[in-house]
């Protein structure tokens, strides 16, 4: 894990953990795995604590636990599941595109509390879509059951490993820690409930089963008492198929981008493309380089009912796909009219190298993104060769390779004429590694979002007063208008908050906005680039 | 290598490569030395394009400002605890700040976790629950005599004393759902004159304190 990694996990683990859990999360993901004893004595927190610690992160997925010879539990943090984090609300959304409120609801329980059984799931999620309802209105269990199979059956949400049921024959005594499994085809599998209700509608009333008073707790909480029918089945959020989702998505838009510009019809080539990945969901896993092959005929029958296209255009834009130089689509066979794949890893191969060129073009300019290109095109160049073909004078040619060599976009490969490897008898060529050249993008992209949230902190510690200040202002305002207050209280109440505080708060406001959203567009960088190294190194 | 010994008296300064190659002409002004780190925050060539703006943007945004804020609520936030003010007031006995340092708010499905990881804290209710009955009555002339030296002594010394003591019961009181009576809590929980009950900064004025031992029957 590289530094800007860690830093970056720290920094996610303070902001929605709390510090204890971050001091045990960046040691474990420092140190690799140890028993709790290590970690108490190395951090210097109290056992209690650290006990707290790794039942919250080993509740979000973001620690395993093994079982070592001599009953010694250790424990290991999964940093790159710590950076799933950043993407949490993209998840969220990409459910409420596809499955409306419901699912987004849904999604966010299971992001928010790790991992929860379904009964309960459906519970708090229509409890909390009544509340949003209108009044008298209540959201059904049958409902949000129903999105939740769909999510199950889709492959969004996974079920977690389970604890072996163990029958009364284990002679010794139990395990220190459960070694917990589950097979692949009980991933998926829903459990079958009936669960009968409605959703709860907040009010403050006595029985609220779900507000228990710290002081004197009722003696009779029958939800407490009674068995859930689905114990021990705990459902997760996939985040591999997210990412499959976010992947097909990128190429889909490529190809619009590419495609269909300049057609009459809408979007037909992002169409096509968008209905074989659909096709190619479930039977191909996430990491092959191409999908299976589908045959025309195939395609033709699965497109959207909305697309009424002949089978000959069909052919026509299939046979564009498979010619365009980007290689998205490939043509495997002929049989059944035509058999076509898409190439994933090469699509993913483009777009980073699509990224990798805007990047360059934003920090340079335009004429430096003409020569990386060039350079990218013709593999290996010498330096006489890039002035002549980029037709940039040599002065300004030489300047912006080194500018580019410098920050590593552009490496050199050295061929010798002789054996003393002399370097006036040295071949120099500029070559474009992009494996490479992602990797090292990818580290800056961690960097900077580092940068963001630790700019962000600090903005929001500078202003905390006035931050609380308004907050108060806020909460006196609203319960005065509950009470029925007069306009020229609320006024009063309103001025107390001076203008140029007002103006502060508004910077702040801005300036908190912009920040998050460029940390928005950055986590997608760092998506594409992560995809494109992962589908790489998986080939070598 | 013959050459790099000799090289070295002849021509010192001679570099390994040849200066026009680089593109360093004769004569051409070398740019100036640095002399300090470069500038924290450089002037940039170009301007970075702007943010994409509309609604899937803007409702990501909402979305992302939301969950910050709601897993600050959850019970998975650890706060650290909080560290002694430096003067210890009175109310301090009686204003509950949150989980205790020793228990966890939710609970986990304690199967799926190693053992070793489950704070004892039924432990403690367990010792009391079977401590508790012979105690009861040696309590209360135990409490008769501490409210005699109340009065004497200063309070602060009694805090040290029996605010451990105060927050075990109040955390094996809280933490499990034993059915305790009422009578047993005003019991233990108070070592002081003022039952707990009546502390609720002067809004609960009750009378539910019939059964209480500790002030002396007249």
């Amino acid at each position: 894990m590289t530094q800007a990694e860690i830093k970056l996990c720290s920094l996610l683990l303070q902001e929605h953990f709390g510090e204890i859990v971050e001091k045990i999360g960046v040691h474990l993901i420092r140190t690799g795995s140890q028993p709790l004893r290590v970690i108490a004595h190395d951090t210097g927190t109290s056992l209690d604590q650290v006990k707290k610690a790794l039942c919250v992160l080993i509740q979000h997925n973001l620690v395993i636990y093994q079982v070592h010879k001599r009953g010694v539990v250790e424990y290991e943090a999964q940093c790159s599941r710590v950076l799933r984090m950043l993407r949490y609300p993209r998840y969220i959304y990409t459910a409420k595109t596809l499955y409306s409120d419901t699912g987004e609801l849904i999604v966010e329980e299971l992001l928010l509390n790790g991992k929860m059984a379904m009964s309960a799931v459906v519970k708090k999620v229509a409890d909390r879509l009544t509340e949003t309802m209108e009044d008298g209105k209540t959201m059904d269990y049958a409902e949000v059951s129903n999105t939740f199979v769909r999510l199950a059956d889709t492959h969004f949400v996974q079920r977690c490993p389970l604890v072996p049921a163990t029958e009364n024959s284990d002679p010794g005594p139990p395990p220190p820690a459960p070694t917990l499994v589950i097979s692949e085809k009980d991933m998926y599998l829903v459990p079958k409930l009936s669960l009968i209700g409605k959703g709860k509608r907040r009010r403050s009333s006595d029985e609220d089963a779900t507000g228990e008073p710290k002081a004197k707790r009722p003696k009779h909480t029958t939800d407490n008492k009674e068995p859930i029918p689905d114990d021990g089945i705990y459902w997760q959020a996939n985040l591999d198929r997210f990412h499959q989702h976010f992947r097909d998505q990128g190429i889909v838009s490529a190809v619009a981008n590419r495609m269909d510009q300049f057609t009459f019809q809408t979007q037909t080539s992002s169409e096509i493309v968008r209905t074989m990945l659909r096709m190619s969901e479930i039977t191909t896993s996430s990491s092959a380089p191409f999908t299976q092959p589908l045959s025309s005929n195939e395609i033709f029958r699965s497109l959207p009912v909305g697309y009424n296209i002949s089978k000959q255009v069909l052919d026509q834009y299939l046979t564009l796909l498979a010619d365009d130089p980007l290689e998205f689509v490939g043509k495997s066979g002929d049989s059944g009219g035509g058999m076509y794949v898409i190439n994933l890893h090469k699509a993913l191969g483009s777009l980073a190298t699509a990224t990798l060129e805007s990047v360059i073009q934003e920090r340079f300019g335009s004429r430096c993104a003409r020569i990386f290109r060039l350079v990218l095109q013709k593999k290996h160049l010498e330096q006489k060769q890039v002035e002549d073909f980029a037709m940039i004078p040599a002065k300004e040619a030489k300047d912006m390779l080194y500018k580019m060599l410098s920050e590593n976009f552009i490496s050199l490969q050295e061929i010798p004429k002789t054996p003393d490897h002399a370097p006036s008898r040295t071949f120099y060529l500029y070559t474009v590694n992009i494996l490479s050249a992602a990797r090292m993008l990818l580290h800056r992209c961690y960097k900077s979002v580092a940068n963001l949230i630790e700019r962000r902190q600090f903005e929001t510690k500078e202003n905390k007063r006035l931050l609380e200040k308004s907050q108060r202002v806020e909460a006196i305002i609203a319960s005065m208008q509950a009470t029925g207050a007069e306009e020229a209280q609320l006024q009063e109440i309103e001025e107390m908050i001076t203008a140029p505080e007002r103006q502060q708060l508004e910077t702040l406001k801005r300036n908190v906005n912009k920040l998050d959203a460029c940390e928005i567009q950055v986590v997608e960088t760092i998506f594409l680039l992560e995809s494109y190294i992962e589908s790489t190194v998986k080939r070598q | 290598m013959a050459s790099r010994g000799g090289g070295r008296g002849r021509g010192r300064g001679q570099l390994t490569f040849s200066m026009e190659a680089v593109g360093i002409g004769k004569g051409d002004a070398l740019p100036p030395p640095t002399l300090q780190p470069s500038p924290l925050f450089p002037p940039l060539e170009f301007h970075p394009v702007p943010l994409p703006s509309g609604e899937e943007g803007e409702y990501v945004l909402a979305l992302k400002q939301e969950l910050r804020g709601a897993m600050r609520q959850l019970p998975y936030f650890i706060r650290p605890a909080v560290p002694k003010r430096d003067v210890e007031r009175y109310s301090d006995k009686y204003q509950m700040s949150g989980p205790i340092d020793n228990a966890i708010d939710w609970n986990p499905d304690w199967r799926r976790l190693p053992r070793e990881l489950k704070i004892r804290v039924r432990k403690l209710q367990k010792e009391r629950t079977t401590i508790l009955l012979p105690k009861r009555p040696p309590k209360t002339t135990e409490d008769k005599d501490e409210t005699i030296q109340k009065l004497e002594t200063l309070e602060k010394k009694e805090e040290e004393v029996t605010s451990e003591e105060d927050e075990e019961k109040e955390e094996e009181e809280e933490k499990e759902e034993e059915e305790e009576e009422e009578y047993d809590e005003e019991e233990h929980e108070e070592e002081t004159d003022y039952i707990m009950s009546y502390f609720d900064n002067g809004e609960d004025f009750g009378g539910d304190s019939d059964d209480n031992m500790d002030e002396a029957i007249y």
